[in-house]
């Protein structure tokens, strides 16, 4: 059985760490897994993965999530609404296109939620500055030249990339690479058509190599070594993504189109066992840039639509089929929404909110997170005011999906959103700092690290801190006591293998768990 | 570095000259270096920028397009248009069509949305047309340019409901950038540019479709028609410097010094928008030929492909194996990914691109497409570099080893190789022969050469210029 499902399955009983073929005879990690629903959580989150699904153009939310009992819907579309009857019921007032049956079900049987109104304060109308926006995550009026998930990617690879970690951290289907994927030391994902064409790409020249130059730092000299990391990470990965195509497989036939393609292979990827945590898709071009033409029931955007619901629907098929699909969670994400009213072409011009589509078995699906679109209360374009604001998605992925501590979702996301981050996954932290005498962890840094980390926590009314460490099958590697007056220790990891361990801090009899990377 | 645009004095020496070919045309050929050197920058951009030719457009773009036109005899259309300009770019080199590459990825489309070749293969004609010419006039027309009514719905835009694609992208793509203009302007931008329709081979403008009332834009009211808001827009500060920084990262360099901005813009406010005496200035000036920004821009799949081939001599190879060269590597001409068109820089370059890239370098100088097969030239027969004829032509000394390796890395690389580069090329072009063994007319030194190029186009540094 494999080792997520299995935690899924038992998780409640406390018992699953304990029974875990490779954590038997553990004294340590199954006594702190019982009590310790966090370090349960974290456990599991070493793992885990998103897909991500790009929707270029600007998505039509209001004909992707019809409010169907609003007039002012239909007065405002008076060529490219979905009449009422035409809709999937999701609620008394809201029904899904026709075309998203795929959506439909999911939503039904909980693993898919509807997040209303998504945008950001002074959402930008531009198809490139908003997506930069989206994907760099910062403030409408602030430029990043690195993504969030780059930034986020970079926390687990501080040597990236003198070292490489021994899998892609993330993969983008196609042959550009987002911006969203950037750190600040260059590409943290590769990206691929296919896994076979990669490897063949890779690997079919001729082999000498003449030593790159060091320019230094000039203009030519920083784009060689541009060109350096990228082709470096291509000669490793190559390999790599090719022997998990290999040995993964699809247990569904996916529609023929772009977008289901490309998930046919995140699936391959995935069932190959390839630890990357991160991929994205998208649809090619400003596919959903709908200012002419719409259509309504059916036509262009009713097509897009449809490819997405039943592209994303088989994906998840695909992951439960091979058991997978606890530890596959995906986001849908696009620049903005459209104008509430058509324009004179059957069309809509850009807009500004729009729902945003989470799911997966961990999701806390068949709900709608915020109100109705508010078609009467508009901002001085005729565009839809603020429901959610992205980053308190993203703030969600990372501190409950992934399981970061607050302060890295907080540098990743350039602000803390941890207060305001949505409930959108079923694992969220079980916070030990509800209890005010327990111990806070407040940071274990650099995390991953290499040869030193710092623990920093708040443990005041302690007698006798001791900080340890475990490896995975909970044998006690390394402890030593620390003084709960410095709020800090450092410890030396520079013998651990790279790996991931659980860092245990003890304060009298309380006890807090963290998860602690090692890489070289 | 230097940031001013004072002409250079210096005559230029033959790496100053490829430096120009690499950058102003996309042939950046031995030949082509020659004659330029000796010459000032100044004589040698003006004799890049008086060169160029008006192809002639094929038949059928000059029939207006049958609206029930079969999907298969409109796409048929497509291949022949990008052939077309590639027969054009392969051939000629000039500024000019250096620049109707540009404007192609500035006044974008893609043929797809456009559909009819017609209207595409015109675009390209129009661009042409304007390539060095008055950016004024050349937006007017390109506002009533039938391909970019279909691209951006203006031929939708109606008069009461205006389509604002096109208005948006005017202001954020074509003059200013983002952050120069206010919602209230594309509204209102909007409004002014209705009542235009495709009719025939045109785009034509009815009054009474068009909406003539008061409109303002940047805080200017009046009944602005389109015209005016091209006049508008071109006088606001901020259209001069987003031209000039797009010249800036497709001559000079990727991030611009806003010292390099200022001074450009300066000089395209100067010349009234004209581009050929922007150009002129641009291009012998000592920000250009500054030591530090040679290479400092990566090559697009244009640069890479036209100019390997140009550099090659193979300027007869088959047109449709260019098209397709450029397009595996992301640069489909006619076919940009977005209304921005292609990124540029960075976004070249990525896990696949860039083994792309090597192993189409490594193909070409082997006389081999990417899937193995022998190239032909435009007339069907196989065609393969002549290597040590190339070598004869380059090198003064073709039978000192060493001399071979710094005259073709001069040659195809835009900064100097290093002492251990220069050994390692060197051992590859010997296969470990001695030194004495090498002459270039010895029955192993084409072998030999073709695996030294090889190894050079697969350098980073070949990827840049």
């Amino acid at each position: 059985m494999d080792r997520r499902r299995f935690i899924a399955r038992v998780g409640k009983t406390g018992l699953a760490l304990a029974t875990l073929p490779n954590i038997i005879g553990n004294v340590s990690v199954r006594a702190l897994a019982g009590v310790d629903a966090q370090l349960q959580q974290l456990l599991e989150a070493t793992d885990r993965i998103l897909v991500l699904i790009q929707l270029p153009g600007g998505n039509d939310g209001l004909n992707t999530v019809v409010p169907f009992t609003d007039p002012v819907y239909y007065a405002s579309r008076p060529t490219i609404s979905i009449a009422a009857k035409d809709t999937l019921k999701i609620t008394d007032t809201l029904g899904w296109h026709p075309a998203l049956s795929g959506f439909r079900d999911l939503y039904n049987d909980g693993s898919m939620a509807v997040v209303q109104g998504v945008t950001y304060p002074n959402p930008d109308r531009s198809h490139f500055r908003g997506t930069d926006i989206w994907l760099t995550a910062t403030d409408a009026d602030v430029f990043a030249g690195t993504g969030w998930v780059g930034r986020y990617l970079e926390t687990m690879a501080p040597d990236f990339p003198t070292t490489l970690p021994a899998n892609p951290l993330a993969i983008q289907i196609g042959t550009s690479l987002s911006l969203g994927l950037l750190g600040n030391k260059g590409p943290m994902g590769v990206s691929f058509r296919d896994p076979d064409e990669f490897y063949r790409l890779v690997n079919s020249g001729v082999s000498e190599e003449v030593p790159s130059s060091d320019q230094g730092n000039t203009p030519a000299g920083n784009e060689v070594a541009f060109m350096r990391t990228i082709a470096r990470s291509a000669d490793v990965y190559a390999k790599v993504v090719k022997s998990a195509a290999d040995k993964g497989t699809n247990t569904v036939t996916y529609p023929q189109t772009d977008l289901a393609s490309k998930l046919k292979i995140v699936s391959q990827l995935i069932s190959g066992g390839l630890s990357t945590r991160i991929y994205l898709v998208s649809y090619t071009g400003n596919t959903f840039d709908t200012h002419a033409d719409q259509g309504g029931v059916n036509g262009q955007h009713a097509r897009l639509l449809q490819q997405l619901g039943d592209a994303v629907s088989m994906f998840m098929q695909d992951m439960r089929k091979q058991g997978l699909a606890d530890k596959v969670a995906g986001m849908t994400f696009s620049e903005f929404g459209r104008r509430v009213a058509e324009n004179g072409s059957q069309g809509t011009d850009h807009g500004t909110a729009a729902p945003l589509f989470v799911f997966g078995n961990d999701v806390r699906g068949g709900q709608m997170f915020g109100k109705d679109p508010n078609l009467t209360e508009l901002d001085d374009r005729g565009d839809l005011l603020m429901e959610n604001d992205f980053h308190n998605v993203y703030a969600s992925v990372l501190l409950q999906w992934f399981a970061t501590q607050s302060s890295t979702a907080q540098s990743v996301l350039f602000k803390d959103f941890s207060k305001s981050a949505l409930p959108l996954f079923k694992s969220a932290p079980v916070s030990v700092r509800e209890t005010s005498s327990a111990p806070m962890l407040v940071q274990v840094s650099p995390n991953p690290a290499s040869t030193m980390a710092t623990v920093s926590f708040d443990a005041q009314q302690a007698s006798a801190v001791t900080i340890e460490v475990h490896d995975m099958q909970g044998r006690l590697l390394h402890a030593q006591a620390a003084s709960a007056a410095d709020g800090r220790a450092t410890i030396d990891v520079s013998a651990l293998p790279p790996s991931t361990y659980v860092l245990t801090l003890r304060a009298d009899r309380a006890v807090v768990n963290s998860i602690l990377t090692v890489t070289r | 570095m230097a940031t001013d645009l004072s002409p250079r004095t210096q005559p230029l020496t033959y790496e100053d000259a490829l430096h120009l070919l690499r950058r102003a045309t996309l042939h950046p050929t031995h030949d082509g270096a020659m004659a330029l050197v000796g010459k000032t920058p100044t004589e040698a951009a003006r004799e890049l920028l008086d060169r160029g030719t008006d192809p002639v457009l094929p038949a059928w773009a000059s029939t207006p397009p049958d609206p029930n036109i079969m999907f298969s005899d409109a796409a048929r259309r497509w291949p022949e248009m990008q052939q077309w300009w590639v027969d054009k770019l392969i051939t000629e080199p000039s500024v000019r069509e250096r620049m109707v590459l540009f404007w192609h990825n500035h006044f974008t489309s893609d043929y797809i949305t456009v559909y009819y070749g017609q209207f595409s293969i015109r675009q390209n004609a129009l661009q042409r047309t304007y390539a060095l010419g008055d950016f004024a006039d050349f937006s007017k027309k390109m506002v009533s340019d039938p391909a970019m009514l279909i691209f951006l719905n203006g031929n939708l835009s109606v008069k009461g409901n205006p389509n604002e694609n096109f208005a948006r992208e005017w202001f954020e793509l074509f003059s200013l950038g983002v952050g120069n203009y206010t919602e209230r302007d594309i509204v209102e931008a909007a409004r002014a540019f209705t009542g235009w329709r495709i009719s025939g081979l045109n785009g034509t403008y009815t009054a009474q479709l068009s909406d003539l009332g008061e409109k303002t834009i940047f805080g200017q009211t009046g009944p602005w028609t389109y015209e005016d808001v091209v006049r508008l827009t071109l006088a606001q500060p901020a259209c001069a410097r987003f031209l000039a920084t797009k010249l800036l990262r497709t001559f000079v360099q990727y991030y611009p010094s806003d010292e390099a901005i200022t001074a450009l813009a300066a000089e395209i406010t100067a010349k009234n928008f004209v581009i050929k005496p922007v150009l002129q200035t641009l291009l012998s000036s000592e920000l250009f030929h500054d030591a530090t920004v040679r290479g400092a821009l990566i090559k697009a799949p244009a640069d890479l492909v036209l100019g390997l081939a140009t550099s090659l001599n193979y300027t007869t190879m088959q047109r449709d194996l260019v098209v397709s060269s450029m397009a595996k590597l992301n640069q489909e001409l006619f076919y940009p990914p977005t209304v921005e068109g292609w990124k540029g820089h960075h976004a070249w370059i990525t896990s696949s691109t860039f083994p792309s890239r090597q192993r189409f370098g490594e193909n070409l100088v082997n006389g081999k497409t990417t899937d193995g097969t022998q190239i032909k030239d435009t007339s069907g027969k196989a065609i393969t570099p002549d290597l040590v004829a190339l070598v004869k032509k380059v090198c003064t000394a073709p039978n000192d080893p060493v001399a071979v390796v710094d005259a073709l890395a001069t040659y195809l690389l835009p900064v100097p190789i290093t002492t251990e580069q220069r050994a390692v090329l060197k051992e590859i072009l010997l296969q470990s022969r001695p030194d004495y063994e090498w002459t270039i007319d010895a029955a192993f030194a084409p072998t030999y050469l073709r695996l030294f190029l090889q190894a050079v186009v697969r350098m980073p540094e070949f990827q840049l210029m």
